[in-house]
């Protein structure tokens, strides 16, 4: 640009008014107001004070929360901006007009909309009203912070809270988690796996079933010993995976700090660990001796310390090889390949407690802070989308509690196999 | 057919207040489209589809008035009070009548006619990460479904 040019554009201050859509920081608190079906009664009371507020009059058609109702089934619901974590109406906006603040709330700067009624075609729910006549957009900014709709609800169905992780979770288990590295590593050199097993060790049940294979008899010490764990797989789930197994703290350090490319396909079936079990089992069955555990990476990290565990050439480069598998997904070694996470998620498979996500007050679709965390990615993105409560397999659930710990409506929570507490299955309604 | 819609489209015209349109290019300048389409040009603003409709030329066939977003925009800034959303939507509903509507998205639960396909293209365009299912539906139908998979 000339001088002369740059000087006038600096004089007359030419500028997009309008910032860039930036990547900001998630409020640590936010605001949400949850919607309790079993008590709205269909009044339109939050229509008419949200319609007054706007535009100073009671006209239902320009509030911008909206009451439905379902006289088949006789169900009420109430539709309204639900403040997302990435709002969708943001992305679309043309004009930039939709902006989120520090406090996670979503608001047109009205100064900017044209009232084109892109955001009401890009909001899965259609949360930004489209005024019938004038064609105003309406969208709910939580009144400041003080939402009159929950407030004048005579039947108390609205509730309007500020968001809190539970949050320390991750302090006890990171911890908890080194702890068992340097136990397992350092100080019980070798135990875990199955021949230098001592007093104190779990043999590994993976480890004993091949061991059975190859000696074609069971010795019933360690294969008692080797119960332990799925007895308490049975009993926690896979928690072994997620709070003490070193090789899955390894990896939970190499995952935190390498980027992610993503894995190709054919390596994305969560069948291949049973595979290689299978494979496993019946490899030692024929060769006489544990083929799997010689390149067991949990094993090769067992034994990797003190003078017992001389790494042979082979294991010396399996842990960094399964490692670079990080590179593709978060834990993909656990979530596809390893062989004693099948044996565990076959137990976890009849475990006593599940994850449930999806609570009345879950935001589904305008959160999924819980399926960006998972580090085995089992938390069902397209359920969430939907708007329907994910189902977790709790076979691959490695039972972090990354989940519970960040959720910040607490609508992740442990609960026993037999409790109920999502709402059951609703057929999603098609066309017919 | 271009002759039977001519009276149709006069009472559009009258309806909107284009006739008064006196070319001045505001609508032009605050048109949300000039950001979402990079091929956007004068005869999809506004002015040239009002230009075109006075000088008498097949409007309805035209690929231009499914661009709109019928924003407000124009509307806002007209000097002569010429409401370019009652316009666009008046053509749009008689192209509909008429049988020469090409590029629209009609609702999979409803057949509303919702929104035109230009405007989808270029929200599925931002949404790119983002699953497509639910564009597939009118904000109605969407309210609808929600509410009997969360009721």
């Amino acid at each position: 640009m000339p001088e002369a040019a740059q000087k006038q554009v600096e004089y007359i201050d030419i500028k997009d008014l309008r910032p860039l859509p930036a990547k900001k920081k998630l409020p640590r608190h936010p605001p949400v107001i949850v919607f309790n079906p079993s008590k709205c009664t269909g009044c339109s009371t939050c229509e008419m004070v949200c319609s007054n507020r706007n535009v100073d009059k009671v006209a239902p058609a320009s509030s911008s929360i909206k009451v439905l109702r379902n006289e088949e089934e006789g169900k009420n619901f109430a539709a309204l901006c639900l403040h997302c974590r990435e709002p969708l109406c943001l992305e679309a906006c043309p004009t930039r007009a939709i902006d989120k603040d520090d406090e996670g709330i979503v608001r047109i700067r009205r100064l900017f909309c044209v009232e084109c009624g892109i955001c009401t075609l890009a909001c899965p729910e259609s949360a930004p009203m489209v005024e019938p006549v004038t064609g105003k957009i309406r969208k709910c900014d939580l009144c400041e912070g003080d939402p009159l709709c929950v407030k004048h609800c005579p039947e108390g169905a609205l509730h309007f809270y500020r968001g809190k992780a539970v949050g320390w979770i991750k302090y006890l288990r990171w911890p908890v988690q080194l702890l068992s590295f340097l136990l397992l590593v350092v100080v019980l050199v070798g135990t875990f796996c199955y021949f230098t097993a001592g007093v104190v060790s779990l043999p590994c049940p993976t480890g004993t079933l091949q061991n059975i294979a190859a000696t074609k008899h069971i010795v019933f010490a360690s294969a008692g010993a080797a119960l332990v764990l799925i007895v308490l797989t049975i009993l926690l789930g896979r928690a072994f995976c997620g709070w003490v197994c070193p090789f899955g703290f390894f990896l939970d350090l190499v995952g935190s700090v390498v980027p992610k490319f993503g894995l190709p396909k054919f390596l994305k079936s969560r069948m291949i660990k049973y595979g290689i079990l299978g494979g496993a089992i019946g490899g030692a069955a024929g060769l006489g001796f544990q083929p799997f555990c010689t390149v067991c990476p949990i094993g090769s990290i067992c034994r990797s310390y003190g003078v017992s565990g001389v790494l042979q050439g082979a294991e010396l480069a399996i842990v960094p090889a399964i490692a670079s598998l990080e590179l593709g997904q978060r834990r993909s070694w656990c979530r596809y390949f390893c062989p004693v996470g099948a044996v565990l998620a076959l137990a976890a498979k009849i475990g006593l407690i599940k994850i449930v996500i999806g609570a009345k007050q879950c935001k589904k679709f305008s959160c999924m802070q819980c399926a960006d965390i998972c580090p085995m990615g089992i938390i069902d993105r397209e359920a969430l989308r939907e708007g329907t409560a994910p189902k977790i397999p709790m076979d691959e659930c490695i039972l972090c509690m990354r989940c519970v710990d960040t959720c910040p409506y607490s609508s992740a929570k442990i609960r026993f196999r037999w409790q109920k507490t999502i709402p059951g299955e609703v057929k999603a309604w098609t066309y017919s | 057919m271009k002759m039977k819609s001519a009276k149709e489209i006069r009472d559009i015209m009258t309806a909107s207040g284009a006739h008064s349109c006196v070319e001045c290019g505001r609508c032009v300048a605050v048109c949300p489209m000039a950001e979402m389409y990079p091929n956007f040009s004068i005869e999809m603003s506004p002015r040239g589809v009002i230009k075109k409709v006075m000088m008498g030329e097949d409007i309805l066939a035209d690929e231009y008035i499914w661009y709109c977003t019928e924003c407000n925009a124009g509307t806002d800034v007209c000097p002569a009070g010429v409401s370019d959303r009652d316009l666009i939507k008046g053509l749009r509903q008689l192209a509909i009548q008429q049988g020469t509507v090409k590029d629209i998205r009609t609702c999979t639960c409803c057949g509303e006619l919702f929104a035109a396909l230009h405007v989808m293209d270029f929200i599925t365009e931002r949404l790119k990460d983002e699953p497509k299912g639910y564009l597939e539906m009118c904000p109605a139908c969407r309210r609808k479904v929600y509410l009997l998979r969360n009721a």
